[in-house]
């Protein structure tokens, strides 16, 4: 349904190009016929259509650069990984895709960040408008100190669309896979859940409007592992209906559950970028091989 | 501990020494930290002695209650610290909530007496929630319109509460109107919904009305509060139910105690209420239940005790301290004098500065942790608020009677001496100490909930609004107490504005003169008489300390539940 | 996905919506930038008046003039200056060591639960009224200084200024106690790491790294003394005089009358010239000057060294 919207943007419309080939039932691309949009890195262009594209982002912290000439696409319904060390700017990207960084005083960004097209660095771009499309669920769960109904009504309530609410709610508590554990306790504190039930009740909550892509920072970091393999179930579901972007800096879940890789590398560049089976078999690069292999970060 | 047991034969002779040197220093810290302590402690227990004399009670007195309830008492507390502290927490909780509830209900039952009458109040607070309505019913029908919510915010109190303003400002208008060239002819006073009520040819009898406006609101807010607890709406009907009847069986049972059914629904609402509602909660957890033995000791102790001393018929303290003391006005003569204006000056003082301080001061609060950005113009400008904030809070207190003198009567000519003066200048005097607690209590909100909520796709106001201020209530509340706990011993400013020395009659309104408690207290101390300087003057410091430690002690249960959590 | 709903545009933005945020962006504004004007009316409220004193009295008469009379018309702050001077430096001696040292048992020395009693009661001492402070001075501690064989008057300056003493101990000792606090343990290990014992750690590591802060608490807790008011109006008596330097002990046997008192006396003077009513504010202005001054340079130095540690 984004489709007929693309076609009515303006014609600069980075994204449109190279992109009108059908999807792929199967989620793996079987050709790959991208068209080179810089140049550089952008191997991976799948027959898929790019609902992000970075053009050479740059992203400064006061005088630090964070990230450096970003330039990738990342496709529609499918889940992209980003790995690379600590410190590396990955997580910088994300939160530069919903403008997360423009609540930090002394960030800065350079370059184009398109969405559907629409560059959303642009001055007429509203921020709040975009998150509102971009959904983010955080490395750390963190449900508000509500009832676990008014945590995933949030969303919904601000964007004063409280027709159905039960209804939204619980299809929203479905579609993360924590209806069934907290259908008779919705009133209860959303605090009372377990680690791993209050991240699935933060990835509900941002579901719960209907977001077109859900970033998510390192969102089974702070799990253990039982949890984690819940939270990756759910994510490859996810995928099925949303655009996940997701960081992590585990690089065996990267291979799991993701479609497309991008690998970050000291200093804030974006070493390698394509399809995750021929990152982790085939890397191009010697530093993103000596990463995966455990060589180095 | 970090000097290890020092090998003799090693280290030579002066480790002996060098271990004395150091203890003797951390006696003489330890003594430095308990000087003040215990000095200032002997002074209260001076004061307490004067103001009580409990050595004029007969031996026999002392002594049983020092069986009946000190003793029991004292060994309670021992096991709730020793072994119990749960428990001891209970205690404490269930012997403050009653004493907070007494004091609210004397509160309110002075602000019938002295201010405005139960369809006055009835009136007040339905145009009040008029006006709330109003805001909200705007809100949700045009959430986008931002001038009309402007006017609606300030227009809404105006057509509930307070009306066009009144005659005295009749020049306004017709400067106005001569400003613009228009004849509005003469100026007709548009009355607001409040006045409406107050001339309605017929109304509910006053228990009705104190029943609908008081105690049913606090009810419902008590079963709301029992039913999501106990997840049961049954429960929650039943602390509503129980609640409106026992305020009922007042009717009848009030007149017979000799305090009015009126007070007899101020205590169910503000004493039984809570403690009921407090009390079920920690039976149904069943966690320090045994601290409940606390108060029912108390009670039964002060019981047995009175028997026991009426049937010998042993004599208590002539204490200074005691009901004429609370409630009656000054006189030249110490046996006679007592607080209650002063005290009823207070509390409408209090009111002031709430009313003044806490939307500004928590307004303030919010725009520098929420929007000031660091960095520009605006950024040196939040710069510069902050250090002003910091040094206002140094600003010594005379210094803003001063400026309440300058400003509010000598330039707005307000009546000297009045209430609304005395609650400005002391309003301005904690304004920054309320700004600085509330901005700590806004800091301490975890980052990752506005994180969530910006991610959400929520506005910077909506955020605040929804996720930053119900975190932070509890926080500001207890700053905002505590600051309201040295703005009600502040004397200074009151000298400087003019407030009464003494008066004889309670303030009606909040432009009367009036006088305060420490105002009172201070004409007390410099009657030379030693009936007043040992006594009325003891009496009206432990009055004034008593209403600070109630005060104090409520912002730290406060502090504490928000802690835990 | 819903498809019958159409997708938000990310470029629109409801002009209510920004409209509404900016309103209360600027409401909240409002409030913040009141306290500006609560700093600009006290200046020049209290500037008004006392520039109408100064047309009236030479400036170097009032700040160099030796006697201070209501009743002829004359104003010499040195009086009421020597006044202010004494009771902060008696407070001083009673609360900067006991501060410091309570200070130092809190953070070096104290066990938990010790803390969690003192300091709280630490608290209460700054939480009682100043009036309250005054009547202990007034009603019980001159009586007592009396018995214990001092030759003091009903009035002197010694027993408010012990008891403006007690009263800023808790200011010292918080302060002074973050200060410590924020030294670094690897500061005290490396003391420990060469032999030294607890107390050569604590006197000779953590207070000289401590100092700065230290000292800014210091320079806050005078200005709050400078600032007291009630105490020293109830007990120090109204007897504005110069200090006796030939015999020092003598002063402290006798009432003086500091800024605060004078201008609290003067406002509730029965009968007071113009001129006298307008003194007020000049002395007012002074003592704003000083407590200004004086609170500035204290945060530039706890800033200072809150900075070192960050």
């Amino acid at each position: 349904m984004t489709q007929n919207e693309m076609t009515s943007d303006d014609s600069t419309d980075p994204a449109a190009v190279g992109t009108t080939a059908t999807p792929d039932p199967s989620g793996e691309p079987l050709v790959d016929q991208s068209i080179e949009v810089d140049g550089t890195d952008s191997s991976a262009q799948a027959g898929r259509e790019q609902v992000i594209e970075a053009r050479d982002l740059n992203v400064f912290y006061g005088d630090v650069q964070a990230l450096q000439d970003i330039t990738m696409s990342i496709p529609e319904n499918q889940v992209t990984a980003m790995i690379g060390p600590s410190g590396c700017g990955k997580s910088t990207f994300l939160r530069s895709i919903n403008r997360m960084n423009d609540l930090i005083d002394t960030a800065r960004v350079d370059g184009e960040l398109y969405f559907e097209g629409k560059n959303i660095y642009d001055d007429d771009v509203d921020p709040v408008a975009l998150r509102r499309r971009i959904g983010m669920v955080f490395q750390h769960p963190n449900p508000f100190p509500k009832s676990i109904y008014d945590n995933v009504a949030y969303g919904l309530r601000i964007q004063d669309e409280t027709e159905n609410l039960d209804q939204k709610v619980e299809t929203a508590l479905k579609r993360a896979a924590l209806w069934d554990e907290v259908e008779d306790q919705l009133d209860k504190s959303a605090l009372d859940l377990s680690g791993g039930q209050q991240q699935r009740l933060c990835i509900a909550r941002a579901i719960a409007v209907d977001p077109d892509v859900i970033l998510m920072d390192e969102p089974a970091s702070a799990l253990d592992p039982i949890a984690t393999s819940k939270i990756e179930d759910l994510i490859e579901e996810l995928a099925e209906e949303f655009t996940v972007v997701i960081v992590t800096h585990n690089m065996q879940q990267a291979a799991r559950i993701s479609d497309k890789t991008a690998v970050f590398l000291t200093g804030g560049e974006l070493v390698e970028f394509g399809d995750t089976q021929s990152i982790f078999e085939n890397p191009e690069h010697q530093r993103v091989e000596d990463y995966i292999t455990g060589k180095f970060g | 501990m970090a000097t290890t047991e020092p090998d003799a034969d090693w280290h030579g002779d002066d480790s002996s020494i060098s271990q004395l040197r150091g203890r003797a220093f951390e006696a003489t810290c330890l003594a430095a930290t308990a000087f003040g302590l215990v000095s200032v402690l002997l002074l209260l227990l001076f004061v307490a002695n004067d103001a009580f004399r409990p050595l004029s009670a007969d031996s026999g007195w002392l002594l049983t209650y020092a069986v009946t309830v000190v003793v029991p008492l004292a060994a309670l507390a021992v096991y709730y610290y020793r072994l119990d502290e749960p428990a001891g927490e209970v205690a404490y909780v269930t012997s403050g909530l009653p004493v907070v509830g007494v004091l609210l209900t004397g509160g309110f039952a002075v602000m019938f007496i002295e201010l405005l009458s139960i369809l006055e109040w009835f009136a007040l607070v339905t145009s009040l929630v008029a006006a709330g309505g109003l805001i909200v019913a705007h809100g949700r029908l045009r959430p986008n319109a931002a001038l009309e919510r402007l006017v609606v915010l300030f227009g809404a109190p105006i057509v509930t509460v307070l009306g066009t303003p009144p005659a005295q400002f009749n020049w306004l208008v017709t400067d106005l109107a001569a400003a613009l060239g228009v004849d509005f002819g003469l100026y007709h006073r548009v009355i607001s919904l409040r006045e409406v009520l107050l001339r309605l040819p017929y109304v509910p009898t006053n228990w009705l009305l104190l029943l609908g406006t008081l105690v049913a609101p606090l009810a419902v807010a008590g079963g709301v509060f029992v039913a999501r607890r106990c997840d049961s709406r049954r429960a929650g009907f039943a602390v509503v139910g129980a609640t409106l009847v026992g305020a009922l069986v007042g009717l009848v049972t009030g007149p017979a105690l000799g305090i009015g059914y009126g007070g007899w629904m101020l205590l169910v609402a503000f004493v039984a209420l809570p403690v009921g509602v407090y009390v079920e909660g920690v039976v149904r957890r069943r966690e320090g239940v045994r601290g409940l033995a606390f108060p029912v000791t108390a009670v039964l102790g002060v019981a047995v005790g009175s028997v026991v001393v009426d049937a010998a018929g042993l004599a208590g303290p002539d204490s200074w301290i005691d009901w004429g003391f609370l409630t009656s006005a000054t006189s030249r003569t110490a046996a006679d004098a007592g607080i209650y204006p002063a005290m009823v000056g207070s509390i409408m003082m209090i009111i002031v500065i709430v009313l003044a301080t806490f939307p500004v001061g928590v307004g303030a609060a919010i725009y520098l942790e929420e929007y000031a950005p660091s960095e520009g113009p605006m950024g040196k400008f939040v710069t510069l608020v902050e250090i002003n904030i910091g040094n206002l809070a140094g600003v010594p207190s005379v210094v803003y009677g001063l400026l309440g003198l300058a400003l509010f009567i000598r330039i707005v000519q307000w009546p000297q001496g009045s209430i609304v003066v005395a609650g400005l200048a002391v309003g301005l005097l904690i304004l920054p100490i309320v700004i600085i607690s509330a901005q700590e209590a806004i800091r301490s909100v975890p980052d990752s909930f506005r994180q969530a909520s910006y991610g959400m796709g929520a506005t910077r106001w909506q955020t605040i609004r929804q996720v930053v201020l119900p975190e932070a209530l509890p926080g500001i509340l207890t700053g905002t107490i505590l600051a309201l706990g040295r703005a009600i011993g502040e004397t200074a400013p009151l000298l400087m504005i003019g407030a009464a020395a003494s008066v004889r009659l309670a303030p009606n309104g909040f432009f009367d003169v009036a006088g305060m408690m420490p105002r009172q207290i201070y004409s007390w101390s410099s009657e030379l008489e030693p009936a007043f300087r040992h006594g009325v003057l003891a009496a009206g410091v432990i009055t004034l300390l008593a209403v600070l430690l109630v005060m104090n002690a409520t912002a730290i249960v406060i502090r504490n539940r928000y802690q835990r959590e | 996905m819903s498809t019958e709903t159409p997708e938000p545009d990310i470029t629109s933005r409801p002009r209510g919506r920004a409209a509404r945020e900016r309103m209360y962006q600027y409401l909240l504004l409002l409030c913040a930038a009141l306290s500006i004007l609560v700093t600009i009316s006290i200046v020049a409220l209290l500037a008004r008046d006392a520039i109408t004193f100064f047309t009236l009295v030479n400036p170097l008469d009032f700040f160099g003039g030796t006697e201070f009379l209501l009743s002829r018309d004359v104003y010499g702050l040195l009086p009421l200056l020597s006044g202010t001077l004494l009771v902060t430096v008696i407070a001083a001696l009673i609360a900067l060591p006991t501060g410091v040292a309570a200070a130092v048992y809190l953070s070096e020395y104290a066990s938990d639960r010790m803390r969690s009693v003192l300091k709280p009661g630490l608290e209460v001492l700054a939480g009682i009224p100043t009036v309250v402070y005054g009547i202990f001075a007034l009603v019980y501690v001159t009586p007592f200084l009396r018995t214990i064989g001092l030759p003091v008057n009903t009035f002197n300056i010694l027993s408010p200024s012990i008891m403006v003493g007690i009263m800023i101990v808790p200011m010292v000792s918080s302060l002074s106690e973050d200060a410590m606090s924020a030294v670094p343990d690897s500061l005290r290990r490396a003391g420990y790491g060469m032999g030294a014992t607890k107390f050569e750690v604590t006197t000779g590591v953590v207070l000289p790294a401590a100092a700065s802060g230290i000292f800014s608490s210091f320079i806050l807790a005078l200005s709050r003394a400078i600032g007291e008011t009630m105490i020293v109006v109830v007990a120090a008596g109204s007897q504005p005089r110069m200090l006796n330097l030939a015999e020092p002990l003598q002063n402290l046997w006798q009432g003086f009358q500091p800024m605060t008192a004078a201008m609290v006396q003067i406002n509730s003077a029965d009968s007071v010239s113009q001129l006298g009513f307008s003194s007020m504010f000049a002395i007012g202005l002074t003592l704003f000057a000083i407590t200004f001054l004086l609170n500035l340079v204290s945060n530039r130095i706890a800033a200072r060294y809150r900075e070192e540690y960050e």
